[in-house]
C-alpha cells in the first residue's frame, strides 16, 4: 500500500510551479553550476543570478566574509548581460525540463525595461524577478526598492513591455516593507518575494580596515531568518497576491514556518552553499510534515498561522 | 568544467596527522572522487561544527591513491580546527574532485614546481603525475623554517633536485625560496614552472618565468562560498575577463593572471 501523494506544486500568478522550493537568486547561476549535484527534477524552478542589460563586472575582491550563523557578500550582480545569457544560459535551460525565473537587475528604469523588452520574446522565460532590492550596487538595485514611489514606477514599466508573470524581490532595508509591497502590487506585480539580504559589515581587527572590499554587504543565511520570517508575515497581511518566501531557509521547520507565515513558496539561497542537497532535502522534510497530519496539499499550509492567532 | 565527474561523497577518516607546526595532512577514504580527481583539483568539505551555521571549506587534494585522497591543511580559523579534531573512523562530507586543475604541455620535459609554504598541497600529485610520465622533475621549496618545509619526502622520492629556502635559514639558503628561481630556470631551461604559494611569490615566480620565456602556471587562492562556479565569491582577474577560481581555476596560466599590485598600479595610473 502506497502512501498517498502530498500535492506540493503551487501557483504563482499564471504560473503553476511543481513544487513549492526554489532557489534564491544568486545563489543557483543558472542551475547548469549545479547540474548533476541536485535533483533539478524536484525544484519548483531555477531562479537565475540578476541580468542586467550590458555586461556588469561586479565589486573588487574581496567579496565574501563568512559571519555568525551567516555571511556577508557584495558579488555586486556580476553577470554578461542579457544577451549573453540568451545566447549561453537560456538553450541549456530550455533543454531541461524547469520553470526559469528570471532576475531582472538595473541601474535605471530603461535598464530594467530593455531587459524585460528582451526576454519578452524568448521562449522558456516562465517569469521574471524585479530585482530592486539588491545592496551591492550604487546606481539602481536598491534604490528602486526603498520608496513606494519609485518602486511603483519602476514595477509599472516593465508591467507595460511584460506579458510574462512579474515577480518584485522586495528589500528588508525598509521602514515599512509592507507598504513598499502594496505599491508593488498596485502597480501590477503578479507576486512579491522577500528578503533580500540586509546591509551589514565585518572589519578586520588586525588591520583595521573593513574586510569587504566595497566595505558593506547583504547578510544572508540562518542569522536573518526571524526578521525574514516577520516580514513575511506582514506582507502577507496586506497584499492578495502569492508571496514567496526566503531568508535563512536552510532546514524544512524553516520552510514550514515561512508557509505558515504566508509563503505560497520558499526560495533556499545560502544553504545551498553548505548543502547542494538542501532544496530537495526540504521538499522531502514538507512532504512528510504534510503526510504526518494528513494534508494533502501543502498549498494548504500556506498563511495558517494567521488563522490561529487569538487576541489582537 | 567537468561537471559529469563531480559527486558529493561521505568520506571517511583514515588518518589525520599532524605533520608540523599547525599543520595537518588528513587521509580521507573517498572512493568515487580518488578514482577521477586530476592534480591540482580540490575538494569542498562540509564542516560540521554543532549546529552553527559554517560555509564549506576548499582544500587542495595533495594526494591520491586508491580510494584515498590526501588534504594538507594549516589550522587557521574554526574550520581548519574543525578538521583537526576529525578522528579515523568519523565521517564527513565532500563535493568534488572541482575545478580545473594543472595541465601538461605536449613535449615536456623537464618542469620546475616552486612551493612556498603550504602552496606545497596542490604540488604533490602534480610532482608524482609528472615523474610517472617521464618528465623530470626539479622542486623549489620555501617555508619559514626546515621544520615547516610540508611534503618534503614526496618532494625527494620523485624530484631529481629538490631546492630549498628558509626564511631564518634552518634548511637551504636564508630567505624567499623567489630567490632562487631566476637560477634555477638558467640552469635547468624548464618547459614550464609551476608554482603555488603566497600571492606575491607566484606573482614574482611569474615574472620570473615570464622574463625566460617560459610557461608558468599558479594555483591561486580565494575565499569561496558555492565552489561550484555559481556564487561568483572567487573571482580572478585575468586578462580575459573575471574568472572564477573554483570552476575556471584554481589552476591559471600565470600570463593571464592580472595580479593585485599589478591592478594597484594600474588604478594608480
Amino acid at each position: 500500500m502506497s502512501e498517498p501523494k502530498v500535492d506540493l506544486s503551487v501557483r504563482i500568478g499564471a504560473l503553476t510551479l511543481r513544487s513549492c522550493v526554489i532557489p534564491a537568486s544568486g545563489t543557483f547561476g543558472s542551475g547548469r553550476e549545479y547540474a548533476g549535484l541536485v535533483d533539478l527534477s524536484r525544484i519548483g524552478a531555477v531562479v537565475t543570478k540578476g541580468v542586467s542589460l550590458e555586461p556588469w563586472p561586479g565589486n573588487p575582491q574581496p567579496r565574501i566574509v563568512e559571519t555568525a550563523s551567516g555571511m556577508l557578500n557584495s558579488i555586486g550582480l556580476q553577470n554578461p548581460g542579457v544577451e549573453a545569457f540568451c545566447a549561453n544560459d537560456l538553450p541549456w535551460l530550455r533543454s531541461q525540463d524547469l520553470a526559469v525565473i528570471v532576475n531582472v537587475s538595473g541601474h535605471s528604469i530603461d535598464e530594467y525595461v530593455a531587459v524585460a523588452e528582451r526576454l519578452e520574446r524568448e521562449e522558456g522565460v516562465s517569469a521574471l524577478e524585479l530585482n530592486i532590492s539588491c545592496p551591492n550596487v550604487d546606481a539602481g538595485g536598491m534604490q528602486f526598492g526603498t520608496s513606494c514611489e519609485a518602486a511603483a514606477a519602476v514595477t509599472a514599466a516593465v508591467r507595460s513591455v511584460t506579458t510574462k508573470t512579474l515577480i518584485v524581490k522586495l528589500s528588508p532595508n525598509v521602514t515599512d516593507i509592507a507598504g513598499i509591497a502594496r505599491a508593488a502590487v498596485d502597480a501590477g506585480a503578479d507576486a512579491v518575494s522577500l528578503i533580500n539580504t540586509l546591509l551589514g559589515m565585518a572589519i578586520d581587527v588586525r588591520t583595521q580596515r573593513p574586510v569587504l572590499a566595497r566595505r558593506v554587504g547583504g547578510l544572508s543565511g540562518p542569522a536573518i531568518k526571524p526578521i525574514a520570517l516577520r516580514m513575511v508575515w506582514d506582507v502577507y497581511e496586506a497584499v492578495s497576491v502569492p508571496v514567496i518566501g526566503m531568508g535563512g531557509i536552510a532546514a524544512p521547520h524553516d520552510a514550514v514556518e515561512f508557509l505558515l507565515a504566508g509563503a505560497s513558496a520558499v526560495a533556499v539561497g545560502t544553504a545551498n552553499f553548505v548543502d547542494p542537497a538542501a532544496m530537495t532535502r526540504i521538499l522531502d522534510g514538507i512532504e512528510a510534515y504534510c503526510r504526518e497530519r494528513g494534508i494533502e496539499r501543502a498549498s494548504d499550509l500556506v498563511g495558517a498561522a494567521h488563522g490561529t492567532q487569538s487576541g489582537s | 568544467m567537468s561537471a559529469d565527474r563531480r559527486v558529493v561523497e561521505e568520506v571517511v577518516v583514515e588518518a589525520n596527522e599532524r605533520v608540523a607546526t599547525g599543520v595537518g595532512l588528513a587521509a580521507l577514504r573517498a572512493p568515487r572522487i580518488a578514482q577521477s580527481v586530476l592534480p591540482g583539483q580540490f575538494v569542498h568539505l562540509r564542516i560540521a561544527e554543532g549546529t552553527a551555521f559554517i560555509l564549506r571549506r576548499p582544500f587542495s587534494v595533495h594526494r591520491a591513491h586508491g580510494e584515498t585522497i590526501e588534504v594538507l591543511y594549516q589550522v587557521v580559523g574554526t574550520g581548519t580546527r574543525w578538521l583537526s579534531s576529525r578522528e579515523p573512523g568519523d565521517a564527513m562530507d565532500a563535493i568534488g574532485p572541482l575545478g580545473t586543475g594543472w595541465s601538461v604541455p605536449d613535449g615536456a620535459a623537464h618542469a620546475l614546481l616552486v612551493a612556498g609554504g603550504l602552496g606545497a598541497a596542490p604540488l604533490g600529485m602534480l610532482a608524482e603525475d609528472l615523474a610517472a610520465r617521464g618528465v623530470a622533475v626539479t622542486v623549489a621549496q620555501g617555508a619559514p623554517t626546515a621544520e615547516r618545509l610540508v611534503a618534503r619526502d614526496l618532494f625527494e622520492r620523485v624530484a631529481r633536485t629538490v631546492a630549498t629556502a628558509t626564511d631564518d635559514g634552518s634548511a637551504g639558503v636564508r630567505g624567499f625560496v623567489t630567490a632562487l628561481v631566476p637560477g634555477l630556470i638558467e640552469e635547468i631551461r624548464p618547459d614550464v614552472v609551476y608554482a603555488c604559494g603566497p600571492e606575491p611569490m607566484m606573482c614574482a615566480v611569474a615574472a620570473a618565468a615570464r622574463d625566460a620565456g617560459v610557461a608558468c602556471q599558479v594555483s591561486l587562492e580565494r575565499l569561496m562560498a558555492c565552489g561550484v562556479g555559481a556564487c561568483l565569491s572567487c573571482t580572478v582577474t585575468t586578462r580575459s575577463g573575471l574568472k572564477r577560481a573554483c570552476a575556471d581555476g584554481p589552476v591559471f596560466d600565470a600570463a593571464d593572471v592580472v595580479w593585485a599590485q599589478d591592478e594597484v598600479e594600474g588604478l594608480k595610473r
